[in-house]
């Protein structure tokens, strides 16, 4: 992926700022490395496994679910050029999420519940990529929702599924068989994997709008 | 159709508008808008427009942030409250139907207590929402209901992060622990009790008796750092979790 290398066997972001989470930032050929703990982020746990992910770094993004910030700082690295706008819908989080916001040009913060996007349809553009990460019930609606608002044909997702959310009783691998199947009606699914050992009973699904 | 944006009003021609702090807060459309937003922005503001919209942004979410943060804490509370009401209400109407079973009007009161037994769901389902927003560590380790049931004893989140665990164990049950001093007082034999609400978990309640103790106290000291958490933080910890499954498993193997 555009600004990642893995260093001593962990992804890192190459970055002009200074750790966000308490994260090392380490120095390599007079440039500036963020680490990219897997086990506190996603999508680092994806690269880590060997996914692939290209962005050119102009990229309008839409990221749902953006917590304190932690891996969008990483994301914001890696679309140095392009424009993030950050959906999260608690105050508390938020406060982190800001300062982020303050120092990074390209992000833009959003206190808006994503399972309502016509609260944020004047506000948001037509976006290339949709990450989402909201570890909620209704997350497939949620997608949906939004990529009817926001994604631009043949605009991309990248969706974060966390089985208990959804049913916590449930056998895992019944509850992602049904989500797949419930996102194919509207999507076509390019890549699934788990996010195992890092993230337990996690996986990703990869797809586009068509 | 108008389309309302964050930087003004578009119907033919753009009307920008006077103060984007007000037009952001209601760009709101029922329906996807039809061109880009930034396009038309950016020929409007020029290289200005993502510097703007992001000042805009924060100033906003900085002044929305502080009203939240209390009003959801409050409405929890508000919400707890109104469910013990119904859960009371409806124990009464039951009383009063079994009284007046045998006559016609028994049947309204089997009608009420349906309407009852709805609103007491909705109720529920309500808090379960909140309750993952506001305190996504309480509501994994506590479950919505009994995390909900926590913060409106103790009066709030803070007050919740900062008690020790302990009266986090026996909260609710303050009653029979003040009987229990009171004949301990007067030299008599007396149970000190386990647990108070904290016996609404599944986990505690579904082992035999004498376990409950201790999963009692090790989720007590759980749900203290999960109120911690929720209360600096706000982010979920997945371990947390984790470790009271496991703590459960364990307890219910042993002999
Ligand atoms: C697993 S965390 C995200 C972690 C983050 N993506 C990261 O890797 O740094 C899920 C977040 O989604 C938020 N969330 C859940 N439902 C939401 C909704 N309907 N709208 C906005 N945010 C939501 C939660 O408040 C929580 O902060």
């Amino acid at each position: 992926m555009r600004n990642v290398r893995i260093i001593n066997g962990i992804p890192a972001t190459k970055s002009r700022y200074g750790s966000h989470y308490g994260e090392r930032v380490i120095e390599i050929g007079g440039e500036k490395y963020r680490e990219w703990i897997p086990w506190r982020s996603k999508l680092s746990a994806l690269i880590l496994k060997g996914h692939e992910i290209e962005f050119r770094g102009d990229e309008r993004v839409l990221y749902l679910g953006a917590s304190t910030g932690t891996t969008l700082s990483h994301l914001a690295d890696v679309i140095d050029e392009g424009v993030i706008y950050a959906v999260e819908y608690s105050a508390k989080p938020f406060i982190k999420l800001l300062e982020l916001a303050k120092e990074r040009e390209n992000v833009i913060p959003l206190l808006y519940d994503a399972s309502k996007p016509w609260l944020y349809s004047g506000i948001v553009e037509k976006v290339d990529f949709i990450y989402q990460d909201v570890a909620q019930r209704n997350q497939v609606g949620i997608l949906k929702a939004n990529a009817d608002f926001f994604l631009k044909n043949d605009g991309s997702f990248l969706l974060m599924v966390k089985a208990k959310s959804i049913d916590s009783t449930a056998e895992p691998k019944e509850v992602f068989d049904a989500v797949v199947e419930k996102i194919s009606r509207d999507f076509s699914i390019l890549e699934t994997g788990s996010l195992e050992p890092y993230h337990k009973d996690h996986i990703f699904i990869l797809g586009v709008k068509i | 159709m108008p389309y309302k944006l964050w930087f003004g009003v578009f119907e033919d021609e753009l009307k920008l508008a006077e103060k984007f702090e007000d037009s952001f807060v209601n760009a709101v459309n029922e329906k996807p808008i039809p061109f880009n937003v930034a396009e038309l922005g950016i020929k409007v503001l020029g290289r200005e427009y993502y510097r703007t919209l992001r000042r805009v942004a924060i100033g906003v979410a900085e002044k929305r942030i502080r009203e939240e943060l209390s009003s959801d804490e409050r409405y929890i509370i508000s919400l707890v409250k109104a469910l013990e009401s119904v859960e009371e209400i409806i124990n009464v109407l039951k009383e009063k139907e079994e009284d007046l079973e045998a006559n016609a009007i028994g049947e309204k009161f089997l009608e009420a207590i349906e309407n009852m037994k709805e609103l007491r769901d909705e109720i529920e389902r309500e808090i379960d929402v909140v309750m993952a927003k506001i305190a996504p560590n309480l509501y994994e380790v506590a479950g919505a209901k009994l995390g909900a049931k926590l913060i409106e004893k103790f009066g709030g989140i803070k007050k919740l992060a900062f008690a020790s665990s302990n009266k986090i164990q026996i909260i609710g049950a303050e009653r029979s622990l003040y009987k229990a001093i009171a004949r301990m007082k007067r030299g008599k034999d007396a149970k000190i009790p386990k647990h108070g609400i904290i016996f609404l978990h599944g986990f505690v309640r579904n082992l035999p008796k004498k376990k409950r103790g201790k999963m009692a106290r090790f989720l007590a000291s759980k749900i203290s750092i999960a109120a911690k958490i929720d209360y600096f933080r706000g982010e979920l910890d997945e371990g947390l979790f984790e470790s009271v499954k496991r703590r459960f498993e364990e307890l219910r193997r042993e002999k």
